[in-house]
């Protein structure tokens, strides 16, 4: 396992990051602004700032085909940005919510995305050419709190959506003229926009934090705040699942997962590293940490001359520095993405957090 | 209407689709009722096992039969004949038992009902174990822990269980983990 490639780009939360999909651009969320980096050799070099919103960006993501970034706010808004000669031009999406917008994802087909807010809707939007806008319709009934994360299906028609009412959804998104009328599949036959097609809660009931579906789009997973990863694999439409499997963990909750072929599961939280999930529908299990354990610089930071220590004493009252985690993130992980997928398998996959890195691992 | 505050308006109550105004048990999973007789009924076939010397036995059953649905005093019941089982484990045997149980089919979940009522004994007044519960001061919010408030009625005699449930706890957390904890304050199902 090689060792991970460690970005810090600045002493602030990271609420969401987006490689391009020449992984030569990474969009990270950090205040009100989108800041644009591109690769130069090893590093990160800041080379834009996407500003508009007049509230803390909650959301970013690059379409990989298109190359236009979508961002979304806490000021209710989200914009489409796309080149120009002149920058960055961005496109106001009208989404008609009066609260805070949490989270943005392109689907697959890259002509339509979905916002996530705390107005207890999920704003499906695609692009009007009539009226030269991106329009919105509104996924509403029976979501009873606010959206916190998407996952889309690999159709683009289906998407899960957890939210803090304890729920994961499966919603169709089917919009006439933009989508192609899906293949059946086990979520369902026909499939009108607003159509639910799985609703699922945990015993514990903790809000949802992170949903992904698997690469085939036949099972579901989805993390909470009890600490928990369920993964549901339903049988056919109307019909109850074929197996739900809840899992309990000894560490602190995930917020984000993402599927590794269709046996295992990356997720990663306040626990400021990934673990490894693998398992089938029998039942899964945590198998480890994503962390090589005795990383090269870890044992040199240790290594102290006594001089150095009765110093460390005498400065601090202690001889240790025991405020750095044996992680490689600092703090919480809020996001993590595949990065480098070949065949349904990630072989790379990317993470950012509370504490301003981003972290590119190789499984 | 000049004079009306409007900061200060609560907005949600006018929303009809505010969640202010949906009851939120619509959204959880129902709870069986169980009434007090049946939760007297299994306590004493709990004290039963524990008297044959069966304490792991008794501390599953107690476990797995958590009162959910039960009404206060039904739940209080429930709790003193837990923190009568805690008591009468030894030290040394807690971790090979916590373990065991965390091992077996279902472990997890159990270990989940334990940690709910260490809380809840370290938030509630302790009393004399025997009398049957149902006369004691309750907490006042159903929550069943972070009340410190209900603790003031103590006295001397609440040191002695109270270092029970925090050396349960300490040995509770090493075989289950943070998640426990975590689950235990996300979980809507009070015992």
């Amino acid at each position: 396992m090689a060792s991970p490639e460690v970005h810090h780009l600045f002493h602030h939360p990271i609420a969401d990051h987006s490689f391009s999909a020449d992984r030569k651009a990474l969009a990270v969320a950090r205040d009100n602004n989108v800041e644009l980096y591109t690769r130069s050799g090893s590093k990160f070099t800041l080379q834009d700032e996407l500003k508009g919103h007049d509230k803390t960006v909650t959301s970013v993501d690059i379409a990989p085909t298109t190359g236009r970034i979508v961002t979304c706010s806490q000021d209710r808004n989200a914009y489409v940005w796309e080149p120009s000669p002149t920058g960055w031009k961005p496109t106001l999406v009208l989404l008609r919510i009066n609260r805070a917008a949490t989270f943005v994802r392109w689907s697959p087909s890259e002509a339509k995305f979905a916002v996530g807010s705390g107005a207890r809707v999920i704003a499906v939007c695609y692009f009007e050419s009539e009226n030269d806008w991106w329009v919105s319709k509104h996924l509403k009934k029976p979501i009873r709190s606010t959206i916190t994360a998407l996952a889309w299906h690999p159709n683009s028609v289906l998407l899960a959506a957890g939210s803090t009412d304890a729920h994961a959804r499966v919603f169709s998104s089917f919009i006439k003229g933009v989508d192609e009328r899906p293949e059946g599949s086990v979520w369902g036959e026909r499939l009108p926009f607003g159509t639910v097609c799985g609703e699922y809660l945990n015993n514990e009931a903790g809000w949802v934090h992170g949903v992904a579906f698997s690469p085939s789009g036949n099972a579901l997973a989805f993390t909470a705040h009890d600490s928990s990863v369920t993964v549901v694999y339903p049988s056919g439409p109307d019909e109850p699942p074929r197996a739900v499997v809840s899992l309990s963990l000894q560490v602190l909750p995930f917020l984000s997962l993402i599927w590794n072929g269709e046996s295992e599961i990356i997720a990663a939280g306040y626990d400021c590293e990934a673990y490894r999930l693998q398992g089938n529908e029998q039942g899964w299990q945590i198998v480890g940490s994503m962390e090589s354990k005795g990383r090269p610089g870890l044992g040199e930071m240790r290594e102290e001359s006594a001089l150095n220590m009765f110093r460390q004493m005498d400065l601090k009252g202690k001889s240790k520095d025991d405020t750095q985690l044996k992680t490689v993130h600092q703090n919480t992980i809020a996001t993590i993405r595949a990065y480098d997928v070949a065949g349904g398998n990630v072989k790379k996959f990317s993470s950012s957090g509370v504490d301003g890195r981003v972290v590119i691992w190789s499984t | 209407m000049a004079t009306a505050n409007w900061r200060t308006i609560n907005i949600d109550l006018l929303d009809p689709d505010s969640p202010s105004n949906f009851s939120l048990t619509s959204l959880l999973p129902t709870l069986a009722p169980v009434s007090l007789p049946e939760v007297q009924n299994l306590s004493s076939q709990i004290r039963q096992l524990l008297r044959g010397g069966d304490t792991e036995g008794a501390l599953r059953g107690a476990l797995e039969n958590a009162p959910y649905g039960g009404d206060a005093a039904a739940k209080d019941l429930h709790l003193q004949t837990v923190s009568e089982i805690l008591q009468s484990i030894k030290q040394s045997e807690m971790s090979p038992l916590l373990t065991r149980i965390y091992t077996s089919p279902g472990g997890p979940e159990t270990l989940d009902v334990l940690m709910k009522y260490l809380y809840k004994g370290m938030s509630a007044p302790p009393s004399a174990p025997g009398s049957a519960g149902g006369s004691r001061s309750l907490t006042p919010q159903a929550t069943g822990f972070s009340q410190i408030g209900g603790r003031v009625g103590g006295g001397e005699g609440g040191g002695q269980a109270m270092s029970v449930l925090l050396s349960w706890h300490e040995k509770l957390v090493e075989v289950a983990g943070m998640g426990c904890i975590v689950r235990v304050m996300t979980d809507r199902r009070t015992v």
